[in-house]
């Protein structure tokens, strides 16, 4: 009995194997395509540079003193008034604090620099009042301060903090995951102090100083486009093509009102 | 003579042999052909198929995975380890003889211990005997026997312990030979014990791999004819209690299979690009599917949701229904598609699928994250689909009328606006609610048109002829600059617009804004009087408006009420009354007349009524047929039945009882018909408009809706099911789903999220802010944060206390009865799951109150928060416009809750102005700074007089570094302040 059950399974399996070799033994083999997207190489190093200046057109006086009455500790860290920094504007008509970075136009990976970039609170203002740094770069923030500030920064791609540094020479360090042009930063109990920080994949930035001068350096050979972004002016564009080694102007103007 | 026949051959059965094996062997042929078909057929099932697909496509992406790993795996460290192993292996070979001595020695060692053992057990047994023997002694024996065999037990025994000891020396020797021989060979099995550490992750997927692969027990479980021992293809089913599928009025569980096809739906990992359906997993596995999740798959299956044949395992028959034409065609393509004309409840199109939330979620009136369902809901709850339609859903149920009281319309408004208004809403207000009417597309002909004007004139002569008369005075001068100031900073944005050029589409994904109505236009349809009366008090106007006292004093109101009245349309200013065609109006009125008359009778009846009381006659008559009265409070209509039909089951109507009428181009689907008819309500009147009666026309009105819209309301619709769950298995369950009701009600009523942020929805008015900074409050976490009596007392007068001095923006008196303002009260506590009523606050040690008080300073809290009524003076208000008064908290806030607000405002409220004084560690807590800071020259008078409490500075420091105890001593020093 036990022999007849083993010869009916040796049976049906071999009848199983034909129908299997019949019916082609399954569906066929589909591979789909494979997206494994491998890390970027590092970029090539290049040594062109763009510089120029950034002007701002108007007719105005846009001066704006900063009342600072409410914290007499910051009143009293100044001598006579305070200029606010968002229209830094000197008499040729040069305006500082824009941001100009490369918005597009870039292959490669670019390593973040070790050394952190930093943030001071100094007299109740942010300084540096606009600076950019990469994902992965160190920031750091320092109360230079005898009073209170609490650094809250407002990202929407990286994550929001709000911290406070009671203490003069308080340090904090954060980094960042994502890229973000900008980041506003401000102090909650000094309404009137603000930043905006750039957090980039790549080294070529600049800040105009207050003569309206900006140099990005050491930039590889390529097709670029260029922003210029202001905290109330908004942000133009540039195309700008460089040689490897070459150096090229692009300069920025500016309307108020625009 | 006839030639004789020749003798038949005589048959020797009574059947014919021949024959019959014919017919057996075609029927057997015939058997084995039919068998071999079904074989055939049943291992070719589709999802037979679509099993062994997906096990190809998961190999595949093993093996992807396996090879990126080992590319991944660091070469050096794998070198390192490498390294270390051979050299442990190089050591052992040079201490080879070493570990042979260990080896030996316990190889004899093993040989002792057996030896020893053997011979204590043998003693043992013979000691027994002995003792047996001894027994006898006793019984049988002399005094010799006795003594003798006592000495043989004394002597067993004896040598019994003696081996005993031995054995459990040699055993000690033994342990001690292998730990020196493992001390010997660990350099060797740690180092496989890291290499084993680096190779897990290869480990794991080669495991995965052999069980994906497919081998030789593979094709053998799942063969023809063998595939019903333990196949590895199978169906996969879930047995639903409690979920029911509703077949001919029998309720049988629900028996979900389409785990069969969506073989990953219930894994991780299967959503990137390479995954189609059904082999993707499902989206948002924390919310479905997933064992974890809130909806488990063993729990609620499937179709509970996604609706469709639960028991189905073909994809036709389990009613797939494409979303557009385009992924129709391609699913006949692929799939041999066709619709399943018989399945009442065809799965749900994927933009369809919140619909599938109703089922169990209706009585909670949001499904929280339902958000195009959530659209639909609030679009319906404006748009007024409750007023004609009853829906027996708690959203639904004994809600207000959408549309203003015209029991006062004479006052309010010109009569030739409001029949111009009637024609045609959106031509004056394009973002209007108030659906049209009148000329609509089953109108045709001039006889129809006619009476179309006859009746608009008719319904506002009759409301004229009821409406009360209300005198208003004239208002004070205003300011209309002033009046803009107002408008767009004390919160009116947070449920009005004022744009002329706003259209209503543009305002889908943020209907809190249209909560009242577009205020472009207003001064050409209301007066400035009226305007600074309603503004003053909503309620005298109106008694259940939704508009609340914002508490305006008389000069606001009139520079609130000079700017909004400055927006005007001209083109709709000084109107006349339309002509209308006399005979007709005759007509209508004979008609409603003969309904209880003969004609005669009628007819001499109209000749005996004047224009104006024909007018009113038929005016009467014409809020009933369109139901007016659904929308507006209007006097003698105020218990008359809804005029359209129930919606509650509205999905589970058969779909034979739908009159699709001559659109032959329609899809025959409850979707599609239901769409059309919410698009262009009257259609289905197409071909028939001059056969049927006027009476006999569609009469549902045109809400003009945009495509979106239009989907938002049928993601409502289409869930609107027979009842197919059992009550316990329905989310809103228990006092908290009744309280989270409740008060979602009120916060939609209310219109709450046109200004807070609440459940993560809301704070509509930031797009109207013209200062950021003036952003109401966004209440998350406020059942845990505030106490039961103050939110009680605050919510029905806001006034009592400025809480935000520097907003502009004002917290209104809605007037909430008891009863309302508890349901809120409940409401946020539920949120939180927290306790509505908390304990009563405790005093804190005078040790932590001191402390706290150091801490204050320290940490320079009262740099924002006023402390005392006496900083508040000396900043000459400068402190108070940033933060809350402390001098609040006591009676404000809950005393468990200020320490974990102190320690993580944003962990809360996620964009708050309280910074953390706490820096978060690199595991993710929190650090206090102040151990350190106490130690620095500034702080000696605030270490001396901390020290007081304490016997060491170690002790002060210990307690400085701990952020709980520094953030209860903060709160314990926040509740010694009090007005």
């Amino acid at each position: 009995m036990k022999r007849a059950r083993t010869w009916s399974l040796v049976l049906f399996s071999s009848l199983a194997v034909l129908m299997m070799a019949a019916c082609g033994g399954g569906s066929e083999d589909s591979a789909p395509v494979v997206s494994a997207a491998p890390a970027a190489p590092p970029a090539a190093a290049g040594n062109a540079t763009v510089s120029g200046t950034v002007t701002l057109a108007s007719g105005e006086d846009l001066d704006i003193t900063i009342q600072m009455n409410a914290d007499p500790v910051c009143a009293g860290l100044h001598e006579g008034d305070v200029q606010s920094e968002t229209m830094v504007i000197d008499d040729e008509g040069n305006l500082a604090n824009v941001f100009i970075y490369v918005k597009s136009g870039l292959s490669g990976s670019f390593p973040a620099p070790s050394q952190a970039a930093i943030i001071s609170q100094k007299g109740c203002l942010y300084t540096p009042h606009v600076l950019g740094l990469q994902v992965g770069q160190t920031l750091k923030v320092v109360n230079q301060d005898p009073t209170l500030h609490n650094v809250h920064a407002s990202p929407k791609e990286n994550a929001e903090f709000n911290q406070a540094q009671p203490f003069q020479g308080m340090e904090l360090e954060r980094t960042f995951d994502s890229t973000e042009v900008m980041i506003p930063f401000k102090c909650d109990v000094h309404p009137w102090m603000s930043a905006y920080m750039a957090v980039l994949d790549h080294p070529f930035f600049a800040v105009s100083a207050t003569d309206g001068s900006f140099s990005i350096e050491g930039l590889p050979a390529g097709t670029y486009t260029l922003e210029a972004w202001h905290e109330v002016l908004g942000t133009q564009s540039a195309e700008a093509i460089v040689e490897a080694d070459g150096s090229i102007e692009v300069d920025f103007a500016f309307e108020a009102g625009a | 003579m006839p030639a004789p026949t020749p003798p038949e051959k005589k048959p020797d059965r009574h059947y014919d042999f021949r024959g019959t094996n014919i017919v057996f062997a075609l029927c057997s042929l015939g058997l084995l052909a039919v068998t071999l078909l079904m074989v055939i057929m049943d291992y070719g099932r589709p999802w037979k198929r679509v099993q062994a697909e997906f096990r190809d496509l998961e190999r595949q992406s093993i093996v992807r995975d396996l090879e990126q790993e080992q590319q991944a795996i660091n070469e050096q460290q794998m070198a390192t380890v490498l390294q270390e192993i051979t050299a442990a292996e190089e050591g052992l070979e040079q201490r080879g003889s070493e570990v042979e001595a260990f080896e030996d020695s316990i190889a004899v060692l093993d040989k002792r211990v057996f030896e020893s053992d053997k011979l204590m057990r043998a003693r043992k047994t013979q000691i027994d005997a002995a003792k047996w023997q001894y027994d006898i002694a006793l019984q049988d024996g002399g005094e010799r026997s006795i003594a003798s065999a006592r000495e043989k037990i004394d002597t067993l025994t004896l040598e019994w312990q003696q081996y005993q000891r031995a054995t459990e020396a040699y055993i000690e020797q033994r342990e001690a030979e292998q730990d020196k021989l493992a001390e010997v060979l660990s350099t060797q099995t740690r180092g496989e014990g890291r290499l084993g550490d680096l190779n897990a992750a290869l480990d794991g997927l080669n495991t995965r791999l052999s069980t994906v692969e497919k081998d030789l027990d593979y094709f053998m479980l799942n063969a023809p004819l063998m595939d019903f021992l333990a196949p590895s293809l199978k169906i996969e089913q879930v047995v639903l209690p409690g979920l029911f599928h509703d077949i001919q009025f029998a309720k049988i569980d629900r028996v979900d299979r389409c785990m069969t096809c969506h073989v990953a739906s219930n894994r991780d990992g299967f959503d990137g690009e390479e995954w189609t359906n059904p082999y993707r997993s499902h989206p948002r596995l924390d919310l479905f599917v997933a064992d974890a999740s809130p909806h488990p798959y063993g729990r609620f299956g499937c179709t509970v949701c996604h609706a469709g044949l639960d028991r189905a395992t073909d994809f036709s028959r389990a009613g797939h229904s494409p979303v557009d034409d385009e992924q129709r065609d391609a699913w006949i393509e692929k799939y041999n598609w066709e619709s399943q004309p018989f399945l009442h409840t065809p799965i749900l199109p994927l933009n369809m699928t919140e619909a599938g939330c109703i089922g169990c979620h209706a009585d909670e009136v949001w499904t929280p994250q339902a958000t195009v369902q959530d659209t639909g809901r609030q679009l319906i709850n404006k748009l007024g689909c409750y007023g004609c339609h009853q829906i027996g859903l708690a959203a639904f149920e004994d809600l207000p009328k959408v549309g203003p009281d015209l029991t006062k319309v004479a006052s309010k408004v010109d009569d030739a606006w409001a029949a111009t208004w009637i024609e045609a809403p959106r031509k004056f207000r394009p973002t209007t609610w108030m659906p049209h009417f009148f000329f609509q597309v089953n109108i045709e002909g001039e006889v129809n048109q006619g009476r179309q004007r006859a009746e608009i004139e008719a319904i506002v002569d009759f409301l004229w002829s009821v409406s009360e008369e209300v005198e208003y005075a004239p208002a004070p001068a205003g300011d209309a600059t002033r009046g803009e100031d107002l408008f767009y900073s004390i919160g009116c944005t947070g449920c009005h617009i004022l744009d002329s050029e706003a259209e209503r589409a543009d305002f889908t994904d943020a209907l809190h804004r249209l909560h009242g109505p577009n205020l472009a236009g207003l001064g050409s349809k209301v007066s400035r009087d009226w305007v600074y009366a309603w503004l003053r008090d909503p309620k005298s106007y109106r008694p259940d408006t939704a508009m609340p006292n914002l508490r305006l004093t008389d000069q606001e109101a009139a520079d609130l009420s000079t700017f909004v009245v400055a927006s005007r349309r001209p083109e709709f200013e000084n109107l006349e009354r339309a002509e209308l065609d006399e005979g007709i109006r005759a007509e209508l009125v004979a008609t409603y007349l003969r309904q209880t008359m003969t004609i005669e009778q009628s007819e001499a009846r109209v000749l005996a009524m004047s224009a104006e009381e024909q007018s009113v006659y038929l005016g009467e008559r014409s809020i009933t047929k369109y139901g007016c009265f659904g929308c507006h409070n209007i006097a003698g209509f105020a218990d008359v039945k809804p005029i359209g039909v129930e919606l509650t089951e509205e999905a589970s109507k058969p779909l034979h009882l739908f009159d699709f009428g001559h659109l032959h181009d329609l899809p025959h689907t409850h979707r599609d018909w239901l769409r059309t008819k919410i698009t262009t309500p009257r259609i289905f009147d197409q071909g028939k408009e001059l056969v049927l009666n006027y009476s006999e026309l569609a009469k549902m009105p045109n809400f003009g809706l945009s495509d979106a819209e239009a989907e938002a309301v049928l993601a409502n619709l289409i869930g609107f099911r027979k009842e197919s769950v059992l009550e316990d298995r329905k989310a809103g369950r228990g006092e908290r789903g009744e309280n989270l009701a409740a008060g979602r009600r009120i916060v939609t009523r209310f219109n709450c999220q046109g200004c807070h942020l609440i459940e993560e929805v809301g704070h509509a008015i930031r797009a109207a802010l013209r200062d950021e900074n003036n952003l109401p409050p966004n209440l998350a976490a406020e059942g845990v944060r505030t106490q039961a009596d103050w939110l009680f007392s605050f919510l029905h007068d806001p006034s009592q206390v400025s809480l935000r001095p520097w907003l502009d923006v004002r917290m209104p008196t809605f007037q909430f009865s008891d009863e309302q303002a508890n349901d809120l009260v409940a409401y946020f506590a539920s949120i939180d799951e927290a306790d509505p009523f908390a304990s009563e606050p405790e005093a804190g040690s005078a040790r932590s109150r001191a402390i706290g008080e150091e801490i204050f300073n320290m940490l320079q809290c009262a740099k924002c928060h006023p402390a005392s009524a006496d900083a508040i003076a000396a900043s000459g208000g400068a402190v108070g416009e940033l933060a809350p008064s402390l001098l609040l908290a006591r009676e404000r806030l809950r005393h468990e809750w200020v320490p974990h607000w102190i320690k993580d405002p944003q962990g809360f409220i996620p964009g708050t102005k309280m910074p953390t004084n706490f820096p978060t560690t690199s595991t993710g807590g929190f650090s206090s700074p102040l151990g350190m800071a106490i130690n620095q020259a500034t702080y000696a008078g605030e270490k001396r007089r901390m020290m007081r409490y304490f016997d060491s500075e170690e002790g002060l420091n210990t307690f400085l570094s701990d952020v709980d105890l520094v953030s209860a001593a903060l709160r314990d020093h926040i509740w010694t302040m009090s007005n």
